[in-house]
């Protein structure tokens, strides 16, 4: 809807987007530049905002063959499995997520089934706990069943994130789409399973891969479970932590190490920014 | 071949009933419209039938088949529901093609049967659209062609056309009247409104509160009432109803007496009504005359509030012995100005009769059915 406005106030409420997006990036920008900054250039204050910026730091996130001779002394950094065992674990957990929590979602939509209402409130319950309730009883349990430090296992526990948001986003989006439709399918000759099949699933299409991404970024950020339960398949936000190493200068690899961990979410949502909001917002008919 | 019989059918979300001992038979190739204000459990009944709703009691039967518990997928029926609920995501031609993609038959077998609902409801232009590209009208007649094209046993109407605006709404009226002619397929249309029941009927239920109030032919139900309800509802504007008492009987006739001491004779058997108790005399708008001094006819003085020129027809609103009035103007120049007062007249055969407990007493002039 378009509302007239004075000039006078249209300045006022630009002014305050504008100092919203500064400081909202400003840490973004802030690191950016810290990870094309030298350690010298990293500690001098005042701070510097014109420098000569290097890839050094990049280059000791990832250079495994060298480890050990880098400017920064005698350290072994290798950042690239970690990125790779957050890729495996994310996406694992939005596909497992996708393919349990669909169907429930559709069931806790549309099927009378006894007690629907506490099993819903039962699933979402695992997002309002925080996670650390599920890790330190799980941690025995994952060494004891041989489910520490193994993608299946880390995937397992994850679904504690994923799956209740995938379950809920479902539901709603199936409760957009208008019932009519399902009935109109079965009246045109379509089983329970073909009208899913055929009708409501390419409705939810669109929710669903907005749903994904906004899992697939929870999952990425996730740090306690990983933290907790896995060692050499530790994803890429414990990684940042061992990156602070007590008597170690190593601001500036931490901050290349941010930008990286950063760059997976960025281009997720830039691609998928149009589908995200819809996941967010609207249900996937309309 | 495709009759419907409902045998004491039933409905009951746990202890609220929804439909009471529904008992109804729906020949082959009838016309059979369900109609009833919001509540009265039309649209429930017609889902029954559908396959979706379940069935509390009772017995459906599609051509002598129980179909109690057939799943809605297996009982080869069309069904064109009040929002259109066309698939969004496929195109009109799909949306066509999907009853036929579901029967499991041939892509050529369904190309053709596509083309040809198509040029029934001349849709042919619009197959590769998606719906929301679509008008109101058009989209309804995309949701029609999807139910007619599996060439399906029975077609269901829940309400097809209250979305749509007063002209469209003739149109179709129209047109669905001519695809049931053409098909000669059994139809069974919910509505609402009284005019499309009216119109496009062969038989008319009449539902009120999970029962079935009257069934019968347009015409029955507008001579022949069989209760007060039916007689409100059926024609438009409704039926007056002033209170009266009876005041003496013979075997075919009734005098009644008005509030203000007057009273006449009609050709209405009061049965088991005794001189003195209560009645109700219905009049129906379109029935007054201008007074004519013929012997026995009823003279009704109408303080008119308010006068409305339709061209064809001109209505007079206003009040008689304290009761709303509706009257068809004999002349089409009626100019009393405001509060005017006028006499109309009815004629004794014309008048309904009606118990306190709603219940029409048998009227022996009545026009008889021509159908």
């Amino acid at each position: 809807m378009d509302f007239t406005r004075s000039p006078a106030t249209t300045f006022v409420l630009n002014a305050l987007v504008a100092l919203c997006a500064l400081i909202l990036a400003f840490p973004l920008v802030w690191i950016v530049m810290m990870s094309l900054k030298t350690q010298t250039d990293v500690m001098a204050w005042p701070p510097t905002f014109v420098f000569t910026p290097t890839l050094e730091n990049f280059r000791v996130l990832f250079d495994v063959a060298q480890a050990g001779a880098t400017s920064y002394g005698t350290i072994k950094v290798d950042f690239l499995s970690p990125i790779i065992n957050s890729v495996v674990i994310a996406l694992g957990s939005v596909v497992v997520s996708l393919i349990v929590g669909v169907p429930a979602g559709y069931v806790l939509a549309r099927r009378d089934i006894p007690f629907k209402e506490d099993i819903a409130f039962f699933i979402l319950g695992f997002r309002f706990a925080p996670v650390l309730l599920v890790v330190i009883p799980l941690f025995s349990l994952f060494q004891s069943m041989g489910l520490y430090d193994t993608y299946v296992g880390m995937v397992w526990v994850y679904q504690v994130i994923t799956l209740p948001m995938i379950v809920w986003l479902t539901r709603s989006y199936v409760e957009d789409i208008p019932k009519d439709i399902e009935e109109a399918a079965a009246i045109d000759g379509a089983k329970p399973v073909r009208v899913v099949l055929h009708i409501v699933l390419p409705l939810l299409k669109t929710g669903l891969i907005g749903a994904s991404l906004l899992v697939f970024l929870l999952a990425w950020h996730n740090f306690a479970l990983g933290l907790m339960l896995s060692s050499t398949k530790a994803p890429v936000t414990v990684a940042l932590l061992k990156l602070l190493n007590p008597g170690v200068q190593f601001y500036p690899v931490m901050a290349a190490g941010l930008v990286v961990t950063m760059i997976v979410p960025v281009i997720l949502i830039v691609v998928g920014q149009r589908h995200l909001e819809r996941g967010l917002t609207f249900g996937a008919v309309k | 071949m495709a009759e419907v019989r409902l045998e004491g059918i039933r409905k009951a979300y746990g202890t609220v009933e929804i439909l009471n001992d529904i008992d109804l038979e729906i020949a082959h190739g009838e016309f059979v419209v369900f109609v009833g204000p919001s509540g009265s459990g039309k649209s429930t009944l017609l889902r029954m039938i559908g396959g979706l709703e379940k069935i509390s009691g009772g017995t459906l039967k599609i051509d002598n088949r129980v179909v109690n518990l057939m799943d809605a997928a297996d009982r080869n029926l069309g069904m064109v529901f009040q929002s259109y609920a066309l698939y969004p995501h496929l195109t009109v031609r799909d949306n066509l093609a999907f009853p036929l993609r579901m029967a499991k038959l041939g892509k050529n077998q369904i190309a053709s049967k596509v083309h040809d609902a198509a040029a029934l409801l001349q849709i042919e232009h619009l197959l590769d659209r998606k719906p929301k590209q679509l008008s109101g009208g058009q989209r309804q007649r995309v949701a029609i062609g999807r139910a007619i094209v599996r060439e399906p046993k029975v077609f269901l109407f829940d309400e097809p056309l209250s979305n749509l605006d007063t002209e469209l709404r003739v149109q179709m009226r129209v047109q669905i009247a001519k695809l049931h002619r053409q098909l000669g397929n059994t139809m069974i249309y919910v509505t609402h409104d009284q005019v499309e029941a009216m119109t496009m009927a062969n038989k008319i239920v009449v539902l009120k509160d999970g029962r079935i109030e009257q069934v019968g032919s347009p015409h029955d139900l507008y001579h022949r009432p069989a209760t007060q309800f039916v007689a409100g509802f059926i024609g438009s504007p409704r039926m007056n109803f002033l209170p009266c008492k009876l005041k003496a009987k013979d075997e075919a006739r009734a005098e009644v007496a008005l509030r203000d001491g007057s009273s006449r004779w009609l050709p209405v058997q009061a049965g088991a009504v005794e001189p003195g108790q209560a009645l109700t005399l219905g009049i129906r708008p379109d029935d007054f005359v201008a007074p004519s001094e013929r012997p026995g006819e009823l003279v009704i003085e109408i303080d008119v509030d308010f006068v409305e020129h339709l061209g064809s027809a001109t209505y007079l609103y206003g009040a008689a012995f304290g009761e709303h009035i509706v009257a068809r103007s004999p002349t089409d120049h009626f100019h009393a100005g405001s509060g005017g007062r006028v006499s109309l007249a009815v004629t004794p055969s014309d008048c309904h009769l009606f118990t306190e407990k709603g219940k029409a007493l048998s009227r022996l002039e009545a026009p008889r059915s021509w159908s």
